[in-house]
């Protein structure tokens, strides 16, 4: 099963990166390349720091396991490993194995003559990580200010960074962000039930094709955006909803340090209202 | 590329997002900030601030310089002055020096209505006649009940009149109740809330916290004590963003955000809490003491033009004395050079207290 | 290498508008196409139009349009008709949900919450219209009815929040107001009331949906553009009759994560993970008041609350301060 009787075809050498055919070559159905071998070094490493951290922390529940950055008071300096260290080191992984697996995604495509819009859209997502993580700390002067891994501290994380400016959701970025989030996923929802209802009509009919897909969304709100155009708009979407939710971030604090209600009222101030 | 209506579409579309993005940088900050870690590491508890509004908060909230030390001996002032039956205790020196003091706090400078004049009627410093006068005479009573029976809150701080005066015979920072909507409509008319709420950092939450917490004694928790709800747990949502309105003002009032007092994880537990929500908690019920006991019940006193729309008197909120930051000046010790304003020693209280003045 | 990147449409080939497959025999005929938009045309389709409004979208509208008046109306009353300051609070102005007094009543002053319960009313109404007519069209065009099911999901949440959940806590005033901060204000009171919906597992969940939709959605989209050029947007033809870009898009992931979906069953991914985002999510919404009241407590009961050095801030009730 490792290989599906369409595969062999396709596995072929070349499209690498770098390394050129050293690494060349699939593992069951995982292609490897020099990116898996430095995806997996980055990725065991992390956990097993994980694993070594959460043994400090007193918990194995994971639930509760919490590996938290340092004290603001280390900057942007290096920690012991009790005390942040291991959150930095592991950071570090995760950058190392986010940008090996996105650079393997690179190489895949090149393989498959496919264009690179996945590894770019992977991008955006590891975009979002990097500046929570990297980019807000280092603005604001310390790692400390970096979210803790752990599947419930991080939301603790969350929870306080909201209140840090009284009310979270009057943050411009984050309304749209949250925006982009709904519309996205409501956008799947349509996409995904017009393929399934073309393919699955009721018993008895024939499966419909783009004609019945266009009809359908023409009838139904007056435009049909056709079958190339909603992996578009999808794409559009959902990246935006990562770009926005970094810019959300990360202008709480380095670009604004009061409760972000207060943000609008530059728009109660503006000139014309006395009109 | 082409100048088809498409093309022009799209470039006007980029100019106009592009002037407007650029418009909107100037509503943000800049880059530095400081920060203040609150909580255990990671839980993104503590402080953000601007250092550059830091700079311009700092010189607005300077305590003035002390004038010598009075020598607290000699003859007392109710030996030598009439009617001073609330600081009829200090020495004649102690007496002149917070008499001065006081003219600096609250009116500056010489004529008619200022200076001495801003209380006392010019050459009869013993008549009542004047309104000030027995507001600041109240007004002292309470400053020594606020440094005597209210430490928990002021702390070794303490409050002296220009804590919430400076300079001004008015502070500035009062609140009054604001007149409701009139009468039923057919249409929602202006309620009490869904307009920039000042009170509540420009948010769309209630517009007067003031009169239920801090002149009231409304109940401001509102999480589920239990796990599951009971028939008491009753607390709506609506109730909880007047709640919310009021921690909206504290947080603006001293200049810091919610995680100065909450792990906001669990707003309610008072292990999760940093020991600044017991002296704001402490300080909640010394302003409903200030405006009950204190101010208010000098309604009758003031004249038309110092009373709220509604007739009520103006009050004070964290803002008349935080004016933006955490503690009052930074925490300046001012009670440790203004003695004058502790209440009298045990020994003497009897004879000060005499007929209750109001 | 931008000539394959089928971020947009460079050249647009114009056929005749397409006036639509034909419908049966009983329903009302269509309106003709309106025309093509260029710009529209840089994006996806250049077509737009016909449309099929019927009694169903007919009615939807009309009781959207209301339902859009009495809220409008309202927050104009609300600022005494004054249309500068209309504009400049238009983000803080709110139709507000029945005062508590009211309980479940439906008869109460208009100005006190029956201005919201009609305009709620009439949405529900517009919404369920617009739900119903996903249907009749897709019969109409011999399609499966999934987005009809789809919609219903969006629809729970919708009643959760606005009919349901007040019922059961047998107050309107649990609602949620109609305006834009108001409505945020009441998300943060809501989790603040009830302890931290961060830990309403269901809420937990719904999360995890939204973001996994919008995970698949930038995996799918950019699979879906990455074969472009093998022809690979033609998903149906596709999932019928593997073509290359079937091969490649599943290979992709196969070599990358050891797994791939096909050509239809990523659509059921897809499906599952958006109609499970407001699914779970009303669920948690529904138990939040009526079962737990404290979700933070809740957890901690339950073990799995992270902990951190506690302070030694004591509780004043517990040292006797007056309730």
């Amino acid at each position: 099963m490792a290989v599906l009787s369409f595969e062999k075809k396709y596995r072929v050498r070349g499209g690498t990166l770098v390394g050129g055919d050293l690494f060349d070559f699939w593992v069951g159905p995982f292609y490897v390349g020099l990116f898996g071998v430095t995806t997996i070094f980055f990725s065991l490493l992390g956990t097993a720091l994980i694993l070594v951290a959460a043994a400090g922390g007193g918990t194995f529940n994971p639930w509760r396991i919490n590996i938290a950055p340092p004290d603001i008071a280390y900057g942007l300096r290096l920690a012991p490993m009790a005390l942040g260290g291991y959150w930095q080191v592991i950071t570090i992984c995760a950058l190392g194995a986010f940008g090996s697996w996105a650079l393997r995604q690179a190489e895949i495509a090149r393989k498959l003559g496919m264009g690179m819009h996945i590894p770019v859209a992977y991008s955006v997502a590891v975009f979002a990580f990097f500046t929570l993580n990297v980019i807000r700390p280092v603005l604001m002067g310390a790692w400390g200010h970096g979210f803790p891994y752990g599947i419930f501290s991080h939301l603790d994380w969350v929870s306080n960074v909201g209140y840090q400016y009284l009310h979270f959701h009057y943050n411009p970025a984050h309304m749209i962000a949250v925006t982009l989030f709904f519309t996205t996923t409501f956008a799947l929802s349509l996409h995904a039930s017009l393929v399934l209802a073309a393919i699955n009509p009721a018993k008895g009919e024939a499966v419909k094709g783009a004609e019945h897909e266009n009809s359908f969304y023409r009838d139904f709100i007056g435009y049909s955006i056709g079958t190339l155009g909603i992996h578009r708009l999808g794409l559009f979407l959902a990246l935006s909803a990562g770009i926005w939710s970094a810019i959300c971030i990360v202008i709480s604090g380095p670009f604004w340090t009061r409760g972000w209600p207060e943000w609008w009222g530059w728009w109660l101030k503006l000139p014309f209202w006395s009109i | 590329m082409r100048f088809n209506t498409t093309n022009v579409t799209l470039l006007s579309l980029a100019g106009a997002a592009a002037v407007i993005g650029f418009g909107l940088l100037f509503t943000f900050e800049r880059l530095p900030v400081q920060t203040v870690q609150g909580g255990f590491r990671g839980t993104s508890m503590g402080r953000v601030d601007n250092p550059r509004t830091a700079v311009v908060m700092a010189a607005a909230n300077q305590a003035p310089e002390a004038p010598e030390a009075a020598d607290a001996t000699g003859e007392r002032a109710r030996e030598v002055y009439e009617n001073v039956p609330v600081l009829g205790h200090l020495s004649v020196e102690q007496f002149g020096r917070i008499m001065n003091v006081m003219t600096q706090w609250l009116y500056p400078g010489e004529g008619d209505a200022v200076g001495c004049n801003g209380c006392h009627v010019a050459g009869n410093f013993a008549s009542d006649d004047k309104y000030q006068k027995h507001v600041a005479r109240r007004m002292i009573q309470m400053t020594m009940a606020l440094n005597s029976e209210w430490t928990p809150h002021t702390a070794q701080t303490g409050v002296t009149c220009w804590t919430c005066h400076r300079g001004q015979s008015v502070p500035a920072n009062v609140w009054h109740e604001a007149p409701r909507s009139t009468g039923p409509n057919f249409l929602t008319g202006p309620g009490e809330q869904n307009r920039p709420s000042l009170a509540a950092g420009l948010s769309d939450l209630p517009l007067d916290p003031f009169t239920p917490y801090l002149m009231g004694a409304q109940e401001i928790r509102m999480q589920g004590a239990n796990q599951h709800p009971r028939p008491e747990s009753r607390q709506s949502i609506q109730q909880t963003e007047w709640t919310y309105s009021l921690m909206m003002h504290m947080s603006t009032s001293l200049g810091v955000n919610c995680t100065f007092c909450h792990n906001s994880r669990a707003f309610s537990n008072w292990e999760e809490s940093p020991p600044q929500r017991l002296t704001a908690w402490h300080g909640i019920r010394m302003v409903r003491d200030i405006n009950n006991t204190y101010i208010e019940s000098l309604r009758e006193r003031f004249p038309a033009n110092r009373l709220g729309p509604l007739g009520d008197t103006l009050k004070a909120n964290c803002t008349t004395c935080h004016q933006g930051v955490n503690k009052p000046m930074y925490g300046a010790p001012m009670i440790r050079d203004y003695p004058e304003l502790l209440p009298a020693p045990a020994a003497q209280r009897a004879e000060v207290a005499g007929p209750r003045i109001q | 290498m931008a000539e394959y990147q089928y971020l947009f449409t460079r050249i647009q080939v114009r056929g005749p508008l397409y006036p639509g497959v034909p419908l049966p025999a009983e329903d009302e005929p269509r309106s003709k196409p309106f025309g093509f938009s260029h710009l529209a045309g840089k994006l996806g389709d250049a077509q737009i139009g016909p449309m099929y409004l019927g009694t169903y979208g007919v009615l939807s509208l009309m009781l959207g349009f209301i339902a859009f008046e009495i809220i409008g109306l309202n927050m104009l009353a609300s600022v005494n008709w004054n249309p500068v300051l209309f504009v400049r609070d238009l983000f803080w102005l709110s139709l507000d949900p029945p005062l508590p007094q009211h309980g479940l009543r439906l008869m109460m002053p208009m100005h006190e919450g029956g201005w919201w319960l009609l305009a709620g009313a009439c949405l529900t109404a517009s919404l369920l219209l617009w739900c119903a007519r996903t249907y009749a069209r897709a019969k109409s065009l011999g399609l499966g009815t999934h987005t009809t099911w789809a919609f219903m999901g969006a629809i729970w949440l919708f009643l959760v929040l606005g009919f349901i959940r007040p019922i059961m806590m047998g107050s309107w005033s649990e609602a949620v107001p109609f305006g834009i901060f108001s409505h945020l204000d009441w998300t943060a009171a809501f989790s603040i009331r009830y302890g931290n919906l961060f830990y309403n597992p269901f809420h937990a969940l719904s999360i995890v949906f939204l973001y996994g939709s919008v995970l698949i959605f930038a995996m799918h989209g950019a699979t879906i553009l990455a074969v472009g050029r093998f022809g690979g947007e033609r998903e149906v033809e596709h999932t019928i009759d593997r073509g290359t870009a079937a091969e490649r898009a599943g290979l992709f992931w196969r070599w990358t994560m050891g797994f791939n979906a096909t050509y239809e069953s990523i659509h059921r991914w897809a499906w599952w993970f958006a109609i499970l985002t407001p699914v779970t999510g009303g669920i948690g919404i529904l138990l939040t008041g009526t079962l737990v009241d404290n979700w933070y407590l809740w957890a901690m009961d339950r073990g799995f609350v992270a902990s951190y050095p506690p302070y030694d801030t004591v509780n004043p009730y517990l040292q006797g301060a007056p309730r």
